[in-house]
């Protein structure tokens, strides 16, 4: 196995394959993937629909399973793991962030931010926690439910809580998707300032070149295989280059 | 809108299901119980009808005595009317009946035969003549020795006999042996079994059992061929001017009647449960339906967006109702077939039952539709009307959930409700208006409405955190997860709760009135009654008393102070006062009968206690008295005073009583006393009594035993246990033991109303099972979110098992809370009616296990959607947008 990749890498897949069906109506999401995520850095996923990024980022995230090849988180690989294993992992080693209704209604924002550990049983880093909130800036709305914030700070609720956990790599998955620009700006720019300079991972599958621009690192994805890569990112270069693709 | 409305339906077919579960639960119940009923009548007239059948006519005493429970019990006739009954023109044959329940089956186990609630066990002659006596031989033959006998052979089977086999025999005389030398069964070849517990002897020897010298109880006659039984019946009418003739047929359909009178009792018992079940399952509806309607608000916005009128919304909702009701109404009528074959296997166990599979009637058949239809859409009225206020923009926005609100309008009808029903209850406690019961009914209805649906929201959210509250320290998140899911839709977790809040009320009633009376009893026993020793009869058929040789023996024993018995006889008061009452109620049908019509004149039936007047009082505390034991001369009685000032009647009145034996008697009321120490209101003089009563009535029904200072308590119980050692039914019990008796078929009841009250109560769950099914559905993807963030299945289960426990727990509490106020509201009225008798009292252990079973019954309920919560596909949850 490439022991190179696991030793720098956050995460990664090696000749990931995903196929729904069979015969005639067999669909190939993801055709022998093989990449890897560095630390301390923000990648960005992108592709049309049905490129197979998300179901790459469910793959990695060890919310779905491969139909051949393997991921890794760390060292760790995921295809080996029972059900119950893959469940802690996701609450200790990953931290998540969804387009929409990423936060239990029931729950204070604070309640949110470290449902991971409660889940646990673990206590949270009060000094982690600390900087991650006054990050996030929403000190003054601990205490409010979800339907009380608005849509930005209930998706900056959500980063926090993927963060809280000081998890091995943060999945976010379109977390741009249902913000206004102003919202979405300073949702990416909070994501920035927590891989520079708090040294978290973050993959973030996005169709937003703007968005993207945000990254390190930008994979384009197309019919389940990976197309193109861009290091340092710009939103004019990233619109470039899909057309280029998608011609 | 119609094609809407069943595609919703089939879209949603589990949904269907456990909707009308609870419907169909109910009505099965409810149809099972009418169509068994309706089956054991048919099966009891047609053993009874063939039984009697080759009887023409029924020569009787006039004299009768009213037993309470349909029950009565007749003078007997002298023996020496057969041979004039036998002169008379178209009589074949005409033959002496002896028919009495005064003797017990002792099985080969050494313990009686059959309960106090079940048939009977009856002692009969042989009669000679193959048309006269009752079914047929079927092994062995007749008795033909005084100490031969013949047994049917259910009973026989039961009690472990066969033919050759020495029977004993329990009765007040003692225990006898007896040679059975045949059996016998219902029915033209003897293959049938009755149910009743059937011993047959000579004549001799039955009337000797029966205490019946030279008597019998009737006389049956059979006529000759070509005499129509209305010709016998007037010809024997005119020839025996005393008696009271009766035709064979009207004979058989009256025994027909009292059978089927108390099936009928039972059958209306049984059903009152199976319509508490209705009626929780109301709530059950009622909360389906609104969540239904809550999680459908999207597509009924669109229907309006898209010019679906409002009525037309309404009608698409109670179309689904009445389809629900109706699939569900046809489904109980089919589980109540299969319910009452079930039973019917039971009861065949007991007595032959027509066989064949039990057919619904077409009143079984409307009620089941009536009840199921209209119960399912009036239950979904409410939120169907809720659904048409959904604005069409509603399509527009975020799906919009159940969410309710602590309104204004809640707390004041709620409060109006409380008020309403609070007051119907007072009403009916107090015995207002005609039918107080009805209002107390009604009152009870109203005021669990308020407390359980109208104001149970308000309370469901601070109770379920309050609940969780104690588990949620540190990082337990789970409990907390829970308690917030109950209080996140207070008026989805209230009506949940109420469903089974209805069973618990009426459990805690029950269990709290049943704990009070046994309380009371014991109270009672131990503060009035000064005994050592009660020698007490475990069987209540008339005339298997304690043998009256009993007491003398008891007398005997040294170390033996008092020995007091006591006798129980019913009797009729036919002063102006009872008369009044006799007259204000609703006349009896008048029977057609022939020769002497029914002797008693109007009154009111009760019943008296024959004393011992210088060892009862002794014994016995009956608080102040007027008069002394010493006035109770023979001739005179004593009454409590209440029952005297009630009647008017002052110590030397001479009061009209009626006896079924010496008829109209004038009694010198010679005592009063206000304390009714559990026994009788009237107490009569053995000598009185003994007079005036049948034979049956005279035996002790129980000896109080008073031993001398500083006798061996333990010595004296050993020899008194010698005196009743051969008489399986009778014990000498101490007063702890006297007063478990006394309350011992009371727990038999209880059982039986906790095992039908477990009905209410499984609905009730279904109904918890159901919300949280359609809760787990509205989360998914809240769930999947719990799920990919790493919550395990285990913890997501516990999750949703712990909001089924605090539902659990808040209707169990609320049920216990109403429970304690109506128990506590009944204790009042008692109390007042007889002060100082009545012991309110908390059966706390019981209570404490009534909550836990709740809880559990919470874990069980929540099983089924638990599962299927921890089984989502993360997924698919997670990327539902």
């Amino acid at each position: 196995m490439s022991s190179t990749a696991t030793e720098t890498a956050a995460a990664g897949s090696i000749e990931a394959s995903k196929i729904y069906g069979d015969g005639e109506t067999e669909i190939r999401a993801l055709d022998e993937v093989t990449v890897s995520f560095e630390q301390s850095r923000f990648t960005a996923i992108m592709g049309p629909s049905g490129s197979g990024k998300s179901t790459l980022m469910h793959c990695l995230a060890g919310l779905d399973r491969l139909s051949s090849g393997r991921v890794f988180i760390g060292d760790t690989y995921l295809d080996d793991l029972s059900e119950s294993q893959l469940t802690e992992l996701r609450r200790d080693k990953i931290g998540f962030v969804f387009q929409a209704f990423n936060l239990i209604p029931t729950l204070s924002a604070l309640e949110n931010i470290t449902l991971p550990m409660d889940l646990a049983g673990r206590k949270p880093d009060k000094q982690w926690m600390d900087t991650v909130i006054d990050t996030v800036g929403l000190r003054p709305r601990l205490d409010h439910r979800p339907s009380e914030l608005s849509g930005g700070q209930q998706q900056r609720v959500a980063v926090a809580r993927a963060l809280a956990s000081q998890p091995q790599i943060v999945f976010a998955d379109e977390p741009t998707g249902n913000l206004d620009s102003r919202s979405g700006t300073d949702l990416l720019d909070f994501m920035r300032h927590a891989v520079s300079d708090l040294g978290q991972t973050i993959v973030m599958v996005t169709h937003d070149p703007s968005a993207a621009a945000h990254s390190d690192r930008v994979i384009f994805l197309a019919d389940g295989k990976i197309r193109d890569e861009m290091i340092e990112p710009t939103a004019d270069r990233v619109l470039d280059l899909m057309k280029q693709l998608g011609d | 809108m119609f094609r809407v409305a069943l595609k919703d339906i089939l879209a949603r077919k589990r949904r269907l299901v456990t909707t009308g579960l609870a419907i169909i639960l109910g009505i099965a119940f409810l149809t099972g119980t009418q169509v068994l009923s309706g089956v054991l009548k048919e099966s009891i007239e047609s053993l009874i009808g063939t039984s009697y059948q080759g009887i023409d006519a029924v020569i009787r005493s006039p004299e009768e005595q009213d037993l309470g429970f349909g029950q009565k019990i007749r003078s007997p006739i002298p023996e020496a009317l057969v041979a004039q009954v036998d002169e008379v023109s178209g009589v074949r044959k005409a033959l002496g009946v002896v028919e009495t329940t005064s003797a017990q089956l002792v099985g080969t186990n050494g313990k009686i035969v059959g309960s106090n609630f079940g048939p009977p066990t009856l002692v009969y002659n042989w009669l000679n003549d193959p048309l006269l006596q009752v079914g047929k031989l079927t092994e062995g033959r007749i008795p033909t020795e005084t100490t031969e006998m013949v047994l049917d052979f259910t009973s026989a089977k039961d009690a472990g006999y066969k033919v050759g086999d020495q029977v004993t025999v329990s009765s007040q005389k003692g225990s006898e042996k007896f040679n059975l030398v045949g059996l016998m069964g219902l029915g033209k070849d003897g293959t049938l079994a009755g149910g009743a517990k059937m011993m047959f002897f000579t004549t001799p020897t039955a009337q000797r059992l029966a205490q019946l010298p030279a008597q019998f109880n009737y006389i049956a006659v059979a006529a000759q061929e070509g005499t129509s039984q209305e010709v016998l019946a007037s010809s024997l009418a005119t020839a025996l001017p005393d008696a009271q003739v009766v035709t064979g047929e009207k004979f058989t359909r009256e025994n027909q009647k009292s059978v089927s009178k108390f099936v009928d009792i039972l059958t209306t018992f049984v059903s009152v449960f199976g319509y508490v079940a209705l009626f929780v399952a109301c709530f059950i509806i009622y909360n389906t339906f609104s969540i239904l309607v809550a999680q459908r608000t999207r597509e009924t916005a669109l229907l309006r967006a898209i010019g679906a009128k409002r009525k037309q919304v309404l009608l698409a909702i109670v179309l689904e109702a009445v389809l629900v009701g109706l699939v569900a109404s046809v489904l109980g009528l089919v589980g109540g077939v299969a319910l009452a074959s079930v039973l019917k296997a039971f009861v065949g166990t007991l007595f032959t039952v027509q066989s064949g599979l039990p057919t619904l009637t077409s009143r079984a058949i409307a009620t089941a539709f009536i009840v199921g239809i209209g119960v399912t859409v009036l239950s979904g009225l409410v939120p169907a009307w809720r659904s048409t206020k959904v604005p069409p923009i509603a399509a527009l926005s975020d799906v919009a959930v159940d969410r309710s609100s602590v309104s204004r309008s809640r707390i004041i009808w709620g409060t109006l409700f409380l008020v309403g029903g609070t007051t119907l209850l007072g009403l009916g406690l107090a015995d207002a208006g005609p039918n107080p019961l009805v209002l107390f009914g009604l009152g009870a209805v109203l005021f669990l409405v308020s407390v359980a649906v109208i104001l149970g929201p308000l309370i469901a959210a601070p109770f379920s955190r309050f609940l969780v509250w104690p588990f949620t320290r540190g990082t337990a998140i789970t409990p907390r997860l829970a308690g917030e899911n109950a209080a996140r839709n207070p008026r989805r977790t209230a009506a949940t709760a109420a469903a089974l809040t209805i069973g618990v009320t009426l459990v805690t009633l029950i269990a709290v009135m049943a704990s009070s009376i046994k309380a009371s009893v014991e109270s009672t026993v131990n503060s009035t009654i000064s005994a050592d020793f009660v020698i007490n009869s475990s069987t209540f058929s008339i005339g298997t008393g304690i043998p009256t040789t009993a007491v003398v023996e008891a007398r005997a024993v040294p170390g033996v102070a008092l020995a007091s018995p006591v006798r129980f006889a019913p009797f009729r008061l036919t002063d102006s006062y009872s008369q009044q009452q006799a007259a204000a109620k609703p006349a009896k049908e008048q029977q057609s009968l022939l020769g002497a019509g029914d002797a008693a004149p109007p009154g009111e039936d009760t019943f008296m206690l024959g004393v011992e007047p210088k060892s009862y009082f002794e014994i016995n505390d009956v608080g102040t008295t007027a008069g002394s034991p010493k006035d109770l001369l023979p001739g005179t009685f004593a009454a409590e005073l209440k029952e005297a000032e009630k009647r008017g009647w002052k110590l030397g009145d001479k009061v009209p009583v009626y006896f079924a034996k010496t008829g109209v008697q004038e009694l010198e009321l010679a005592m009063t006393f206000d304390q009714n120490s559990g026994g009788g209101s009237y107490l009569l003089p053995l000598a009185t009594f003994e007079a005036n009563v049948l034979a049956l009535f005279n035996t002790d029904f129980v000896v109080y035993i008073k031993t001398e200072p500083g006798a061996d308590l333990a010595q004296v119980r050993k020899q008194l246990d010698a005196i009743v050692a051969d008489s399986p039914a009778i014990s000498v019990q101490d007063l702890g033991e006297y007063a478990d008796a006394q309350t011992a078929p009371f727990d038999t009841f209880l059982a039986v109303v906790y095992g039908l009250l477990g009905l209410a109560v499984i609905i009730a769950l279904i109904g918890i099972a159901n919300t949280l099914s359609l809760s787990v559905l509205e989360r998914t993807r809240e769930l999947g979110l719990l799920r990919a963030v790493g919550m395990s299945r285990k913890q997501l289960r516990h999750t949703v098992i712990g909001e089924s426990m605090i539902i659990a727990v808040f209707g169990t509490a609320i049920g216990l809370t109403i429970g304690i106020i109506f128990s506590f509201a009944l204790s009042v009225v008692i109390s007042a009616d007889s002060p100082g008798i009545f012991k309110y009292t908390l059966p706390v252990n019981q209570l404490v296990i009534i909550t836990l079973v709740a809880a559990l019954a919470g874990v069980l309920a929540a099983l089924a959607p638990a599962w299927r919560a921890s089984r989502l596909d993360v997924l698919k949850a997670v990327s539902s947008v």
